[in-house]
């Protein structure tokens, strides 16, 4: 969802001037307040110095693109996992 | 300006688009981009406009006449989906020399590479994810996006291929 609040961020920008106007007057933590990002998503990208609010957009994407990465990573499930319980099992009916 | 990779620009470029499409409310193929053009929003009302004309120069340019709204000047005697995508990719030059695409850094974000950023553009404004997606659903096949999308057979190729890749 993070990214695609990010999208419709930049897509609203290009008819919304209003956005634009929040970013060059430092206001642009109360805009990112308002979308679905984590708490600690919305201090960093609303943290972020840019020269521009397509230069921010960019920094914004690098961002929660490397979020969004980790968040996958972590969710993954480990290899060694799903084979453990086997190798265990077949270990034990060895014993026995 | 920071550096940008040709992925990033291309998010941001359809993003751009995206933005335009959603405004237009365009729920199915063809995006009317020669309607956007001639009944702009408010913000872009002295920036876009079609011009006719007769040239064997170019197909599409943008230009801003001093003291006058900057118009797409189009050739006339141009197939359909070639003017279509014409005005959609002459639209980008459109949207960076405007007030408000100064005001958000378009011009040092897009100028370098502006022909590839102007195309690029183009096929997201005319061939949106979400419409491609959902002619994807309906079992939509390569050899009627041309004609679903009424854009020049090459462009719906590479539209369908960057589609694709972005689904996987």
């Amino acid at each position: 969802m993070t990214m695609q609040a990010l999208n419709q961020l930049v897509a609203r920008s290009i008819i919304d001037p209003a956005i634009v106007q929040s970013f060059s007057t430092g206001r642009i933590g109360e805009l990112i307040s308002d979308l679905d990002f984590s708490a600690e998503l919305r201090e960093r990208l609303s943290g972020l110095k840019a020269s521009s609010w397509a230069e921010y957009a960019v920094l914004a994407y690098r961002v929660v693109k490397a979020t969004e990465r980790a968040t996958v990573r972590v969710e993954l499930p480990s290899p060694a996992e799903g084979l453990l319980p086997e190798q265990r099992k077949s270990g034990e009916e060895r014993v026995a | 300006m920071i550096p940008v990779t040709s992925e990033e620009r291309q998010w941001f470029l359809s993003n751009l688009a995206l933005g335009l499409v959603e405004y237009m409310g365009v729920a199915e193929p063809p995006v009317p981009v020669e309607e956007i053009l001639k009944h702009p929003p408010s913000l872009y009302e002295s920036d876009f406009g079609v011009v006719d004309m007769y040239s064997n120069l170019w197909d599409a340019t943008f230009a801003r006449p001093p003291t006058q709204r900057g118009s797409v000047f189009v050739r006339i005697d141009l197939p359909p989906d070639e003017r279509r995508f014409a005005l959609a990719r002459e639209m980008l030059s459109a949207l960076i020399t405007s007030k408000h695409g100064r005001a958000m850094g378009l011009s040092d974000f897009l100028m370098t590479d502006l022909r590839e950023s102007a195309e690029f553009f183009a096929r997201k404004l005319l061939m949106p994810e979400t419409l491609v997606t959902a002619f994807r659903r309906r079992k939509g096949r390569l050899q009627s996006v041309s004609e679903t999308f009424q854009v020049p057979p090459p462009v719906a190729s590479m539209g369908w291929d960057e589609s694709s890749a972005a689904l996987n």
